[in-house]
């Protein structure tokens, strides 16, 4: 006669397999400690980050709920490159695990590539990769060290964007930064000069700008950044980017009050001034 | 059934017929199953388009916010959105909204559609007081906020409000963000009163303009004209589109759509022009997904935007729909798509499938200049192979351009301009008086 194969009795908590864990336990989530999976020098910050997370006007406007479906991961360019995926993330935000949304902004949050397919297609309207912004967005504030990782290489990219209102320009293509970009881009980069001449737009014919914008307009957008506070979060994430972005702030912002005050008392004679104020 | 049944049933019908013409102005020629797919997207979103443009009209009667409206002497057409609500595209009288990345390494881009304006004699502004809507910053490292994001979005659209001509956005995510940053002016009073004292001191106000419109939509709306000018004949050519992300997916609800386009399934541009001009779109499993640009990842991290442009994207496009050409409606797209074939070579994957912009692809079409205009010089791909196929003299045009940059380079050429030159002085204060001025050089129409 066989033996009859008995089986252990599983729990009924479906938590029980909590793949998030690295420890299984019948524990259920309301007792699980989730600070005690933190370093205890990174408890404070990671609480604080994930209450101001929390308190984000948008944070409760974009997470609605999640059936677990996985429609947002399997959608996922990020996901099929990367150890990420859209659907844990909100997993993690439905539970309050402040632990693993933590270890989640620090390791895998900059994976996204922000096309919102999973916003479009999320069956509970979550607005997914507004809430992967939310969080990139506190951990430049809180100058969380992934947000100084990711942003050393870009300073450049944000120097242009703050301080002349475009977001690239021609000459960054260089053929030891772009080079699989294909002899195409070396060729440009030669000749940026004359390339852009022949591009039949006065507003596009420098190689250090995308496109010219007015003295006037570049410090509007310089205050708008200042105004708003961002400038004081790159305070914290690059302060060398900091200080460059002020002097330039109140250099340009000083020629700009000294122009408009010699433009309405007539006193401006436009043919002293050079080409652009970016030969300055 | 009895005469009495088949009546009520026949009212029921009737009024049922009512109802949807009322709530889905646009609905003729829509099937139940496009109207069933409106009514989830129009009452799905709990910040659907109805609700924003009704707290944006209320806003406006409370003097809360200026609203930049669409004017007759705009030529407005009207074409529905995902949600089957209308949308109003103005079709001349346009601020052009430029994109940095655009006029940075695609500059045939911008051009482009500057020419086709030209050509259809549309009445557009293109000045140096526009700056970038920072949306690519935004998305690629986080450094912004919510109030930063709006204070941007508002000093652009102030001054095209104060030169009185409607903005045009040209990049898809100026386009798709902008959308989002209205919706937040709108919906969030503390992002309006932090935003306020900030406009102030750029003695300007919070202005939001009646609709958000992408150039690709204005590229639909008057693609059938545009179409009547070409030069060349594309019917035998294939071409496959990617419609890029924040075009339809970011606030998706505010995106047009055509029945004649995809049964009206996928967004009405850039496909619907390129069905206009006269070629084959062809489809491929991956229509729907991302090129890859990933915002971060195309600067800092193209090892990813590479393998994906090129396997999921230019891969499928050629070997499932036999493409000749990609097009497409977006800075992003159009770079990634575009550069990220080349270093395939070295792996054997040698697809080099000319990429365009749909405003190229309509702008050479007509008869544009492929260098000067068209600017194709700037592509990684093989845009000049296309050409060939459809019977664009191109080695005598590059000749005539290679001829153009050594006169340049020796001095013994003046640069041509698509609308007369600023004055020295734009490019140091937005005066009032800009815009008479401008008017009095003759306006743009290639004067």
């Amino acid at each position: 006669m066989a033996t009859k194969t008995v089986f252990a009795p599983l729990p009924d908590d479906p938590r029980y397999m909590d793949m998030a864990y690295d420890i299984q336990g019948a524990e259920s989530e309301e007792q699980r400690n989730f600070l005690s999976n933190l370093k205890p020098e990174e408890r404070e910050v990671a609480v604080k980050f994930w209450k101001a997370v929390k308190e984000d006007h948008r944070f409760n406007d974009y997470l609605r709920g999640c059936l677990n479906c996985g429609v947002c991961t399997s959608s996922c360019p990020a996901a099929k490159f990367y150890d990420f995926g859209p659907r844990e993330m909100i997993q993690y935000m439905m539970r309050d695990a402040v632990d693993k949304i933590w270890e989640f902004t620090n390791k895998k949050v900059w994976a996204c590539v922000q096309c919102f397919t999973c916003s479009m297609r999320c069956p509970f309207n979550n607005e997914i990769a507004g809430l992967i912004m939310v969080l990139r967005e506190y951990s430049v504030r809180f100058a969380l060290p992934s947000a100084k990782e990711i942003l050393a290489p870009y300073r450049r990219i944000l120097l242009t964007v703050i301080t002349t209102g475009n977001q690239v320009t021609p000459d960054m293509i260089q053929p030891d930064t772009f080079p699989d970009w294909g002899p195409q881009a070396v060729e440009e980069s030669k000749n940026m000069t004359v390339y852009r001449q022949a591009v039949p737009v006065d507003l596009l014919q420098r190689t250090d700008v995308g496109w010219h914008a007015s003295l006037q307009t570049a410090v509007e957008m310089m205050t708008i950044f200042v105004e708003s506070g961002v400038i004081e979060y790159l305070k914290g994430v690059d302060k060398d980017l900091y200080d460059m972005i002020m002097d330039i702030y109140e250099e340009r912002k000083q020629t700009l009050e000294d122009l408009k005050e010699k433009w309405e008392k007539g006193e401006l004679n436009e043919d002293e001034l050079p080409d652009s104020w970016l030969d300055m | 059934m009895v005469n009495g049944e088949k009546l009520a049933q026949e009212n029921v019908e009737k009024k049922m017929n009512e109802e949807i013409k009322d709530a889905f102005p646009m609905s003729d020629g829509l099937t139940w199953d496009d109207i069933y797919q409106r009514v989830i997207y129009r009452y799905g979103s709990p910040h659907n388009l109805a609700h924003i443009k009704e707290e944006l009209y209320k806003l406006e009667d409370k003097g809360e916010i200026i609203v930049h409206h669409i004017k007759p002497y705009n030529n407005p057409m009207e074409f529905q959105s995902l949600n089957g609500l209308t949308k109003k595209i103005p079709t001349t009288k346009l601020w052009q909204h430029k994109s940095c990345g655009q006029c940075g390494h695609i500059p045939g881009y911008p051009t482009s559609v500057f020419w086709i304006m030209n050509k259809l004699e549309v009445d557009y502004l293109d000045e140096p007081h526009q700056t970038s809507c920072t949306g690519w910053n935004y998305h690629a490292s986080g450094a912004s906020n919510p109030v930063a994001l709006a204070g941007v979005y508002v000093r652009n659209m102030w001054r095209a409000y104060e030169t009185d001509y409607f903005p045009l956005i040209h990049c898809g995510t100026s386009f798709g963000h902008y959308k989002e940053v209205r919706n937040s002016i709108i919906l969030e009073k503390e992002i309006r009163d932090k935003l306020r004292p900030i406009m102030r001191k750029m003695d300007m106000d919070i202005v939001v303009p009646e609709e958000v419109v992408h150039y690709s939509e204005w590229m639909y709306a008057m693609s059938k004209k545009a179409a009547a000018q070409k030069k060349y004949d594309v019917s035998n050519m294939k071409a496959a589109v990617h419609t890029p992300c924040h075009i339809y997916k970011l606030v998706p609800e505010d995106t047009i759509y055509d029945g004649e386009v995809w049964q009206g399934r996928r967004p009405a541009a850039p496909s619907g022009t390129v069905q206009n001009f006269g070629a084959k779109l062809v489809d491929y499993s991956t229509w729907w997904d991302c090129c890859g640009f990933g915002f971060r990842h195309i600067l800092t991290e193209r090892e990813f935007t590479r393998s994906f442009a090129l396997f999921k994207k230019v891969m499928p496009a050629v070997n499932e729909g036999h493409a000749d050409i990609f097009v497409t409606s977006d800075t992003g797209c159009v770079t990634t798509l575009d550069k990220s074939q080349w270093a395939g070579k070295a792996h054997g994957f040698d697809y080099n499938l000319p990429v365009l912009a749909d405003a190229q692809f309509g702008a050479i079409l007509m008869g544009a200049d492929p260098y000067t205009v068209g600017q194709i010089h700037w592509h990684a791909t093989d845009v000049e192979g296309f050409m060939r196929k459809i019977g664009v003299p191109v080695d005598d045009y590059k000749e005539k351009f290679i001829q153009y940059l050594q006169d340049l380079r020796e001095g013994k050429a003046e640069p041509q301009y698509l609308y007369p030159k600023h004055r020295k002085i734009d490019f140091y204060l937005t005066l009032p008086e800009r815009v008479s001025w401008y008017k009095k050089q003759g306006g743009q129409a290639n004067k």
